[in-house]
């Protein structure tokens, strides 16, 4: 069974943000307009996260790190939903029930990636915006939380293809829309139980590391420094 | 806070209810009183994939369109496609976003009230529209003065474009008058130093060592996704090469926090440190000697002296030292690296669509290009070899146009000129009416009121042409000011012909067909309007097609005739059809047009990868026939004293991704993500130096009033050392008057502040120049919310 | 040996049998206030939690603050009298109903904040339809009820005896008081059961209330939050419920006193005691937090470092500090001098400015930390809104009015606990303390 990671190269990454935009498209992600924006009250599912380097006086530095649901192996979210509206699957996406989840917000405090968002209030899409949405998402109601399910739709779509094919599904079947947006081609995704597959080698290689690795959550999101030559793929 | 009254009926109905009813079911609960869940209509039908290429930018990304249905739910790179090679920018990302925009126009527009306000518009048909373009053009003609005739148009490549130029071929009018504000200045150093007029396209991927001088090119590249995957590949490619980036800005912007190392230069230093580094590489003989002295005039000779003595007596490293405030520690580590590289690049100041450097600066990048050696060389600095597509008619003018062409131009411009059009005095000249009035101006794809330091001018200047036509999907700033706004339809509406900017080496042409069955709404192709104008005043023979579909297979069977390159396709497609031309081979995988057209239209585009190095005839245009140093230039940068610090802080703009070129602003998914670094979004914000502001008093998060000599705005300060002491940096892109509902009212336009200065050596809008005075402010009335 | 009739009691039963005008003013008031909340619960139902104030990453605040601030009232009564009566400390028995009471009624004001805070409050049964149990907020579900069963029938117990005297003595309410009065009498086997049944409520209630609060601190502890995921953090809230839950009896006390003229009931004495017990918690809770920030500031991780610093120097500084003053100077300062603990408005000045701080370590302990997440994210400031503050109010008002209401159905000072004093415990007491002594036989 595959177990799917994504692995996303910071010296390639170039903050563009076109995963963001990609993500919010192909996900049915609501229209925030500047209040709610400021209100901190706009949903993504993938941000950027800035980490400023060096000191006051020293030369500063400037590291914006693509952040989606780490989906983790051992995900913090996940055990505090007191409805199991949010768990892990076979194939380790974290996902989330939208028609359970009764909006405590206790897995959005847990997560220590703060990946998870809420809907403060219904989704609202000024007429004819709602003519784009996408019919694989399901456009999430108020008061529940949502996060990056790693396109699980997609890869719903991927094993339907794979089955009309008769074939069992196998790395590179599917592809997230923030990966297949990506303009630097800084990410990648695939089956981390390939040892064949693309993300594999490049997560066994020297650069690669995970967010909070010491908090013991194990992301399937897997991170290649920046600044080192890149024999590892 | 606000009771509405019928919420507290409500409140009173609903108890009443409650109790009557008992606990209503939880259905009913969540929908009925709640209100929980959004009623949606998700698309049915069959799936489609539509090609197409993205105008949000002149980036030419190939893309493909999600069809279900009848609607379009997701926008997509074409996977063959050589420009976006499947991949999209956060804007084109929007594209879904943007075509289904609440306030697109729908309708042609006639204004019936004073300039300025869109509430002064009504709709109309387009039957009106055409039938009063016409008759006023017609009279025009009559009166033999088609001069009068005036297009300002942006910097797309499309199809478009092409017909409205044409149009003005045939009507009799010198005046296509560009406004590509970000590409002029390295094209002009590359005139002033190749001879040719090309805009130059740097070889990222190719190389391995970067020197930006504030080319923030990850932001403000004129193809970002293209330059965003050259940029990957320059860092880690399949190999085990890793490119190192180098940048130099008094701005730590979005390209910096990707560099290896900020230099901190102080503002207006550029060049001073380029040639600071040149001078270095010369002094330590590490320059690259063939090509001086084979390729090159000016490097020993000249009037005065050459480019050597020029560098090694002006510019000493304690003095760019003293000016750029880098130390010569480092400007000698910079030159040694430089040098040293493999394929070193160096790239001339560049923030974006509208803010394209000084040309001084560009010069000095580029006479450090030649010094070691990169021009024309894999890695270096290339120039497009692109493909004529235009389908016209030789010999279509008739004697009223033929005339007109004798005509100067009316914003002064001539074949002499660096300039390629001059926005500024093309607005003096339509008040003024000199050299001769202007009966109708046409403006496509450009918004001047926004992106020009003239913007009252050319309020008036607007006041003074009897009718001003303007396209636009979204109203913009200048639209406001028109007579007529036609209405555009979005890109993925419409036929299309687009061929790839001039910061691709290769050529390439992506073709769109309508992905949608019908336009949303009463919206036609510029293309369609100018043909049909054409029709009506009897220039057919310059135009023949009915509409934009036609002249679109027309462009196409072009490329038949070209004679060169192939459809897109897969990696091993190009590497076939690059060794084959390279073997003098041509392999085109189509016999005729109708199979060219047939296979474009299957693929989305042509393209011929193949790039012939060191083709210097092409290249190098120079009366010698050699790169010429400049040491003329040279020497007056030289010359010219570091701008006066009379008090207030340096001007520096930027043009953040999602809202350069003056467009994103209309999008709340773009609006979002203006700075991911500061978490900006939704407003306008200075930048200026913990030091700065402690010593004007400011606080981080605080208003703050930016004032110029002209006007002043007030923005957000943000407190970071992401900008060096005595400046303060704001970007461009928001403070619209228009431009739908997201846009207006949010942020302020900085471009409004400056003086209108000009760079003596090319009278191109110095942007770099300006100084503010900066003082704490209250908030503006329309941003009630406090962020920490 | 004195006897003594019903009639002595009389200021007890005062409060039941007769109801003057400023009740009805009051709990008018308090009803206005109640209907203001209901319609600020009405305006959330409808819009969602976009009234609040809350955020990402703040997406907890003043609902759960209040949950966390009222579960720990709840520790004020039950525990505190079961606590007492196991002691045998017979200063108890004109407090404990005071008490008690105040366990039974907040602690559905303190699930209620739950219910506020769910952005889908239609689904709450889906707690019980797929309840996953390795999250501590079912744990908290679980040890709320346990509690509230227990010290509902904890509260209920001893009261049998006094609805006994009013079935007797109010003819006209005899339809409540006699089905609740489960035919007691007062013979002895009935006395003798209700004593052991206490007794055994006593020692179980004390586990459960101890377990409540331990169980809310570990919402917070069991995730890996930067000063969230500490183990002192359940005796740590146990003893900042109890802290809080003492305080709040003074406070009733206090007005219950005042307002029924029970002066002869509620003496200074029973104040003074009371106050030395708070004292006691003020000094743990002092020495709890001491040992909670020295940690963080000692071990200088520097995630906890972020919400230490907010919290001491940063944008909550002004908060954290009011609560230093008054968790710990204010209460120590009156309750360390003798005079002024003696004095009854010394322990309830004390009590007031401990609810005061001890609402404000709530609030400081949810807010501060989600204001800081590991991964840089930037949100406004959390301000709480007027939906928020307008259920707050109501809730503390409509806890109030239910406490009052309670007081016009059953006595407040147990009548039948006060006379078993009389009649029992001199004796007792005296024979215990005898027992103490050297001289006393060895048996
Ligand atoms: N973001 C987001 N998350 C969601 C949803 C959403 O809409 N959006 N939807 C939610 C819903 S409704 C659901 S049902 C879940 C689905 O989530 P999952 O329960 O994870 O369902 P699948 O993704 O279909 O994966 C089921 C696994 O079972 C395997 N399988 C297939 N047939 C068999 C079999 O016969 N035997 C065994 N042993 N295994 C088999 C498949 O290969 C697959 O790996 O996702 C939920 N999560
Ligand atoms: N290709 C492919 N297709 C699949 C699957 C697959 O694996 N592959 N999986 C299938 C599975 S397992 C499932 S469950 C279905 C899911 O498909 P659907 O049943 O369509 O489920 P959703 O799209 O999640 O939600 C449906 C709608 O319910 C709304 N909704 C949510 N909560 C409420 C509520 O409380 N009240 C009201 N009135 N509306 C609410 C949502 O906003 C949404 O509009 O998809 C199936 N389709
Ligand atoms: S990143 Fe957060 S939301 Fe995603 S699995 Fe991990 S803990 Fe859960
Ligand atoms: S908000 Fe929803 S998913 Fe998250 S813990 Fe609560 S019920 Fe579970
Ligand atoms: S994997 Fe899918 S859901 Fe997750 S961030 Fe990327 S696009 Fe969004
Ligand atoms: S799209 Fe790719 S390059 Fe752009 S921010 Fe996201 S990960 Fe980075
Ligand atoms: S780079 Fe330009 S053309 Fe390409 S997707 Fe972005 S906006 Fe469209
Ligand atoms: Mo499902």
């Amino acid at each position: 069974m595959a177990r799917w990671g994504m692995v996303i190269d910071l010296d390639r990454c170039t903050a563009c943000q076109a995963c963001v935009v990609a993500c919010q498209v192909e996900n049915n992600i609501p229209v925030a307009g500047q209040s709610d924006s400021d209100r901190g009250r706009g949903i993504s599912w993938i941000r950027l996260a800035p980490f400023n380097e060096g000191e006051h006086g020293t030369r500063p530095g400037l590291r914006l790190v693509p952040i989606p649901c780490m989906h983790c192996e051992k995900p913090p979210c996940t055990k505090v939903c007191p409805v199991k509206a949010t768990s892990i699957g076979k194939e380790g996406i974290v996902a989330q029930v939208y028609a359970r989840c009764i909006g405590c917000r206790y897995c959005t405090t847990a997560c220590p990636y703060t990946v998870r968002r809420f809907n403060w209030k219904l989704p609202e899409w000024p007429d004819p915006m709602g003519e784009g949405l996408s019919p694989d998402v399901s456009v999430r109601p108020r008061g529940v939380v949502e996060k990056c399910s790693f396109c699980h739709h997609r890869l719903q779509n991927a094993r339907d293809k794979a089955a009309i094919e008769g074939r069992a599904l196998r790395d590179g079947d599917y592809m997230p829309a923030c990966v297949e947006s990506c303009p630097a081609e800084a990410m990648f995704f695939g089956d981390l139980d390939d040892p064949r597959s693309v993300v594999t080698r490049l997560e066994a290689g020297p650069r690669a590391f995970r967010l909070l690795e010491e908090l013991g959550t194990k992301p399937k999101v897997i991170y290649l420094s920046k600044g080192e030559s890149g024999a590892d793929v | 806070m606000k009771i509405a009254r019928r919420e507290f009926i409500g409140l009173v109905a609903g108890a009443a209810a409650g109790a009557a009813l008992g606990a209503p079911g939880g259905r009913l609960f969540s929908d009925a009183l709640l209100s929980a869940n959004q009623p949606i209509y998700p698309p049915r039908g069959p799936e489609q994939f539509m090609l197409s290429v993205c105008t949000a930018c002149p980036g030419g990304c190939g893309v493909r369109a999600r069809r279900i249905g009848n609607r379009i739910v997701k926008v997509e790179g074409n996977p063959l496609h050589p420009v976006s090679g499947g991949r999209l920018c956060a804007k084109g990302q929007a594209a879904v976003q943007a075509l289904y925009h609440p306030d697109r126009l729908r309708l042609p527009l006639r204004r019936t009230g004073p300039r300025g306000s869109l509430k002064s518009f009504r709709p109309a048909t387009w039957d009106a529209a055409i039938a009063e373009i016409a008759n006023r053009l017609q009279s025009v003609r009559d009166e033999q003065r088609p001069e009068s005739v005036v297009l300002l148009r942006g910097g797309r490549s499309d199809t478009a474009t092409r017909a409205a130029r044409r149009f003005l071929q045939a009507f009799g009018s010198p005046n296509d008058i560009p406004f590509d504000r970000g590409n002029d200045a390295g094209a002009i150093a590359l005139f002033l130093t190749q001879g040719l007029r090309a805009a130059p396209a740097p070889d990222i991927r190719g190389a391995d060592y970067i020197l930006s001088l504030g080319s923030d090119f990850l932001e403000s590249s004129p193809a970002p996704v293209y330059t965003a995957r050259a940029y990957g590949d320059f860092r880690q490619t399949h190999t085990a090469r890793r490119g190192k980036l180098i940048y130099a800005d008094p701005r730590l912007s979005i390209t910096a926090a990707s560099a290896d190392e900020w230099i901190p230069i102080r503002p207006m230093t550029h060049a001073t440190f380029a040639l600071g580094v040149a001078a270095a590489i010369v002094e330590e003989g590490l320059y690259d000697r063939e090509f001086v002295a084979e390729r090159s005039i000016g490097f020993e000779d000249g009037p005065g002296g050459g480019l050597r003595s020029i560098l090694l007596k002006q510019f000493s490293l304690e003095r760019v030292a003293a000016e750029s405030g880098i130390t010569v520690n480092v400007i000698l580590r910079i030159a040694r690296e430089l040098a040293g590289a493999h394929k070193a690049l160096v790239l001339g100041p560049h923030n974006g669509p509208l803010l394209g450097g000084r040309v001084y600066d560009h010069v000095a990048a580029h006479v450090l290009n030649a010094l070691i050696g990169n021009v024309d060389q894999a890695g270096g600095i290339l120039i497009a070899d692109d493909v004529a597509i235009e389908a016209w008619p030789a010999d279509a003018l008739d004697a009223v146009a033929t005339a007109g062409h004798r005509q100067p131009r009316i914003d002064g411009v001539g074949p002499d000129s660096l300039l390629s059009g001059d926005a500024e005095q093309l607005a003096r000249a339509l008040t003024t009416r000199q050299p001769y009035a202007a009966e109708v101006l046409f403006i496509l794809g450009a918004d001047p009121l926004y992106a020009t330091a003239a913007h009252d001018q050319f309020a008036a200047a607007m006041e003074k042409v009897p009718l001003v036509v303007d396209f636009a999907s979204i109203p913009n700033d200048t639209s406001l000011y028109a007579d007529w706004i036609l209405p555009e339809p979005h890109f993925l509406e419409t036929w299309n012909v687009q061929t790839s900017p001039a910061s691709v080496a290769f050529a390439s042409v992506s073709v769109a067909s309508p992905a949608l069955p019908k336009p949303l709404y009463d919206t036609r192709p510029a293309a369609d309007v100018f043909l049909d104008l054409a029709r009506r005043l009897g220039l057919q023979r310059a135009m023949p097609w009915q509409d934009s579909a036609a002249l679109s297979r027309a462009e196409v069977d072009r490329l038949f005739e070209a004679r060169r390159g192939a459809i897109i396709g897969t990696q091993f497609d190009a590497a076939w059809v690059r060794m084959m031309e390279g073997a003098g081979w041509w392999a085109p995988g189509y016999a005729s047009a109708d199979e060219l057209w047939k296979r474009v239209s299957e693929s989305g585009g042509w393209w011929d990868p193949f790039y012939d190095h060191g083709d210097w005839s092409r290249v190098i245009r120079t009366p010698s026939g050699r790169f010429d140093f400049r040491p003329d230039i040279v020497r007056q940068i030289a010359d010219g004293a570091p701008a006066a610090a009379d008090g207030g802080l340096s001007l520096l703009l930027f043009e953040p991704l999602p809202i350069a070129g003056a467009t994103g602003a209309e999008l709340p998914f773009l609006q979002a993500l203006l700075d991911p670094g500061l978490d900006e979004r939704w407003e306008t914000w200075g930048e200026i130096h913990p030091e700065t502001a402690a010593a004007l008093h400011i606080r981080n998060g605080s208003w703050i009033r930016v004032a110029s000599s002209r006007r002043a705005i007030v923005i957000r300060a943000r407190v970071t050392d992401r900008v060096v002491t005595g400046a303060i940096a704001i970007p461009v892109g928001l403070g619209k008057a228009a431009g739908g509902r997201w846009a207006e009212g949010a942020g302020a336009n900085p471009l409004h502040l400056l003086d209108g200065a000009r760079e003596p050596l090319s009278s191109l809008p110095d942007f770099g120049s300006s100084r503010v005075l900066v003082s704490e402010a209250t908030a503006p009335d329309q941003r009630p919310i406090k962020r920490s | 040996m004195q006897t003594f009739e019903a009639n002595d009691d009389g200021p007890l039963l005062a409060p039941i049998e007769l109801t003057s005008r400023r009740f009805w003013i009051f709990a008018g008031a308090l009803l206005t206030i109640g209907l203001w909340g209901a319609f600020a619960w009405w305006t959330q139902l409808r819009r969602g939690l976009s009234v609040t104030g809350l955020n990402a990453p703040v997406f907890w605040g003043l609902y759960i603050t209040n949950f966390v601030f009222f579960i720990g009232i709840s520790h004020a009564g039950t525990l505190i009298s079961a606590i007492l009566r196991l002691a045998h400390a017979e200063w108890r028995r004109s407090i404990t109903r005071a008490a008690e009471v105040i366990t039974v009624l907040v602690l559905f004001f303190g699930m209620g904040c739950v219910i506020l805070d769910l952005g889908r409050p239609d689904r709450v049964l889906n707690v019980l339809r797929s309840g996953n149990f390795t999250s501590p907020l079912l744990w908290d579900v679980t040890s709320v009820a346990c509690y509230l069963t227990a010290s509902t029938i904890y509260l209920f117990l001893p009261l049998i005896p006094d609805i006994a005297i009013l079935r007797d003595r109010m003819p006209s309410r005899r339809w409540l008081y006699r089905p609740l009065a489960l035919g007691w009498t007062g013979t002895e086997k009935q006395v003798r059961r209700l004593d052991r049944a206490i007794a055994v409520m006593a020692v179980i209630v004390i586990p459960i209330a101890v377990s409540v609060h331990t169980v809310v601190s570990w919402v917070f502890a069991m995730t890996v939050q930067p000063m969230w995921h500490s183990t002192i953090f359940g005796p740590y809230f146990v003893v900042g419920a109890i802290f809080s839950g003492i305080g709040a009896i003074i406070i009733a006390m206090a007005i219950i006193r005042k307002a029924y003229h029970l002066e002869q009931y509620l003496k200074p004495i029973h104040f003074n005691n009371l106050g030395l017990l708070l004292l006691v918690m003020c000094l743990l809770w002092f020495y709890f937090t001491f040992a909670e920030f020295l940690t963080t500031y000692y071990g200088g991780e520097p995630m906890h470092m972020l919400v230490f610093l907010s919290k001491t120097e940063g944008k909550f500084s002004p908060l954290f500090w009011t609560m230093v003053v008054t968790c710990f100077v204010i209460p120590f300062v009156l309750l360390a001098n003798r005079r002024t603990r003696t004095q009854i408005w010394g322990t309830v000045a004390a009590s007031i400015s401990v609810e005061i701080g001890m609402w404000l370590e709530r609030f400081l302990i949810v807010v501060p930390s989600l204001s800081n997440p590991r991964i840089p994210l930037t949100a406004p400031s959390y301000v709480p809104s007027w939906v928020e503050w307008s259920l707050f109010a109501a809730f503390v008002s409509m806890f109030i009015l239910l406490y009052a209401v309670f007081t016009k159905f059953f006595p407040i000072v147990s009548i039948w606990e006060i006379r078993e004093g009389r009649e029992h415990s001199v004796s007792e007491v005296t024979t215990r303390v005898l027992s103490y002594l050297p001289e006393a036989a060895n048996e």
